[in-house]
């Protein structure tokens, strides 16, 4: 039995996992950049892959039986290349995580925290402390959040706002069955109904047809003024213009974006998210993808992984299946 | 009735007319907000059955028809209180410690997510090393981590609230006993502070300033703390050393800290004054925010409606809320 790591995070996986794993699994791993001469033959032969992706120039992998997935997207294995009857895994442990960004990052909104405490330590402004009658600034109880996709992320998230005394709302594009947290989820075709009543819209969902695109100038148009908007799922769920003009033009009072519409390249390793200088506008919290990787959540994913390899090497039933192809 | 607003907080003119605005009973107001005018402040005292102030000086005028000194605030440590007439009853206000409870949430997931370095080092240089896919150090987070919460009022209570359903394990240290333990699971008296602290990841000061509580965080307690360990204090600045703190954080004895009171303030003289004689402002892990915590929308209206609704109580002789003493 062999298994493929290939790419940094599945190196970084194998680094923490390999004295965890059956002694009879055979490891090869390739990181990145992945050498192309090398992976024909490290494909060949090997039973399981590990990584984030396999593209449709890869060189033939006939044997692969499990695609294990480092992260939980999927969206970068390219299906039609991976051969009948191969099973795709993902893994979390992310969720938790993921969940804290959203919640810090609404309470950083809401409290407008860059602004003051970066003006207090640059220069020892005390305009937003009783002591100057400063403007007071927002706080996040008795507001309401929207959470578009209401997965594991997304309950999370509603459990740790809750507390806070807000007012929480869903959709989701299957029925789920609501929490006591949450006042109701709407299905994602009535996501117009929600929006309007929002103070704060965490995008949680999975890219997929439904999502794409999902969050445009007419649907950002339906939030209230100076509602904040926080996406952690995929930078495609929201059209990139529409969200930088809604901000830019203060129709939004700010956002949080971890997810972005475009990736740093070997050649620009410090190539911006967008083609728009979202990190020039004063209202938007910018980071580089890393809401969810906390060094909790690399532990509980590699045991995930650990986890699914030493079942598929003993033939027991796989955890975290998302397809078979 | 004569009420007088006096002072920097309490005849703030947004204050005093939001108070005068909630107000149903009638009731003759004086506002003066310059306390250091004597002239003025003299016939405020002497004809006042209300005072609506944080501060009472112990070099005031009398106030022989005295009977209400309502804080705007929750912190009396402005007051002055032997040198209060007697049969004063002294009231403050509440409705802040929800807002406090969010700063206190917001900041030590900010300090463990190192959210201000990933943020600025992504806005200003576009740097993806954030510890995702773009690589570089991983950043913390709060699940399964012990919060030690000083001073177990209801800043404390509320911040305990919110902490446990990120999964944390809540521990709390408290001057008086305490009957319901809320969302802690551990309730120290203070004075067995030491054997809490070390088990802390996360102290949060939400204690008042009184003897029990000024300079309790020094050199030897902060040595107590984990390295890692972090510091919030929402309470007052003299509840930590200034001097064992600046030292603490910058050789790197605890892990970080976010502070929102301070040793010192601004004058009118001195608007832009640096709050602390240490340059606390040059530390990497430090967090800093003017003493506004609970500058918020919903915590000043919670408070000064508060004001109004014991004025109206007291005018109407039907019961005052947030009584601390009579003297």
């Amino acid at each position: 039995m062999k298994a493929l790591f290939l790419g940094n995070v599945a190196a970084d996986t194998y680094a923490g996992i390999k004295d965890e794993l059956p002694p009879s699994l055979e490891c090869e791993v390739l990181d990145d950049p992945i050498d192309r001469a090398l992976l024909p033959a490290a494909a060949r032969d090997a039973d399981i892959l590990v990584s984030n992706r396999w593209f449709a120039d890869f060189p033939p992998a006939p044997k692969f039986r499990l695609v294990q997935s480092v992260a939980t997207g999927v969206e970068l294995f390219d299906q039609a290349s991976l051969p009948k009857g191969c099973a795709i895994c993902n893994a979390f442990g992310h969720e938790t995580a993921i969940a804290e960004f959203v919640v810090m990052a609404m309470l950083a909104l809401h409290h407008r925290f860059f602004q003051i405490a970066g003006e207090f330590r640059e220069d020892a402004s005390w305009a937003a402390s009783w002591v100057q009658s400063g403007k007071p600034h927002g706080e996040v109880r008795g507001s309401t959040l929207g959470i578009i996709g209401y997965g594991r992320v997304g309950r999370e998230v509603a459990r740790r706002a809750a507390p806070f005394g807000c007012r929480i709302l869903a959709a989701n594009r299957s029925p789920r069955e609501k929490d006591a947290d949450v006042e109701r989820v709407y299905p994602l075709s009535a996501l117009d109904e929600m929006l309007p009543l929002c103070d704060t819209v965490a995008i949680c969902t999975a890219l997929g047809p439904e999502t794409t695109g999902l969050v445009d100038a007419r649907r950002l148009g339906l939030m209230k003024p100076g509602a904040f908007l926080i996406n952690i799922a995929r930078g495609q769920v929201i059209d990139e213009d529409a969200l930088f003009a809604a901000l830019r033009d203060g129709r939004l009072g700010g956002a949080a974006i971890d997810v972005w519409w475009q990736y740093p390249t070997p050649a620009e390793p410090n190539r911006r998210g967008s083609r728009h200088p979202f990190h020039e506008l004063p209202n938007v919290i910018v980071t580089p993808h890393n809401s969810g990787w906390t060094a909790g959540m690399v532990r509980r994913r590699w045991d995930e992984i650990a986890d699914n390899l030493d079942r598929f090497c003993r033939g027991d039933s796989l955890i975290n299946l998302v397809a078979t192809i | 009735m004569k009420v007088s607003f006096i002072g920097s907080f309490g005849a703030r003119p947004e204050v005093a007319k939001t108070i005068l605005g909630k107000v149903t009973e009638k009731i003759e107001p004086t506002v003066l907000f310059d306390i250091g005018d004597s002239q003025r402040l003299i016939p405020a005292l002497a004809e006042a059955e209300i005072v609506v102030s944080h501060v009472w000086k112990k070099d005031f005028p009398a106030a022989p028809r005295l009977k209400l000194l309502q804080s705007p605030a929750a912190g009396l440590d402005m007051i002055d209180l032997p040198s209060l007439p007697h049969g004063v009853t002294v009231c403050n206000v509440d409705g802040h410690e929800q807002a406090i409870a969010e700063y206190c949430l917001m900041t030590m997931l900010a300090l463990s997510h190192k959210l201000i370095d990933i943020a600025t080092g992504f806005r200003d240089r576009g740097s993806w090393s954030g510890g995702g896919a773009g690589g570089g150090p991983l950043h913390g987070e709060i699940l399964g981590k012990t919060v030690g919460i000083v001073g177990y009022g209801k800043i404390g209570r509320e911040t305990a609230k919110r902490a446990a359903a990120f999964g944390c394990t809540v521990i709390a240290a408290n001057r008086s006993p305490v009957a319901d333990k809320g969302d802690a699971s551990e309730i120290y008296p203070l004075g067995e502070l030491d054997r809490m602290l070390p088990r802390c990841d996360i102290v949060v000061i939400a204690a008042g300033l009184g003897p029990e509580t000024r300079g309790l965080m020094d050199a030897r307690r902060l040595g107590l703390m984990k390295p890692t360990a972090l510091l919030i204090n929402i309470g007052r600045a003299a509840i930590a050393d200034e001097e064992a703190l600046y030292a603490a954080l910058r050789d790197g004895k605890i892990g970080g800290a976010a502070l929102d009171v301070w040793w010192r303030y601004p004058n009118p003289s001195e608007p832009n004054a640096r709050p602390s004689a240490l340059p606390y402002h040059e530390l990497p892990n430090v967090l800093m925010t003017p003493h506004c915590s609970s500058a918020t929308d919903g915590a000043r209206d919670r408070r000064l409606s508060g004001v109004a609704r014991n004025l109206d109580g007291f005018v109407r002789g039907d019961g005052l809320r947030n009584v601390v003493l009579t003297t």
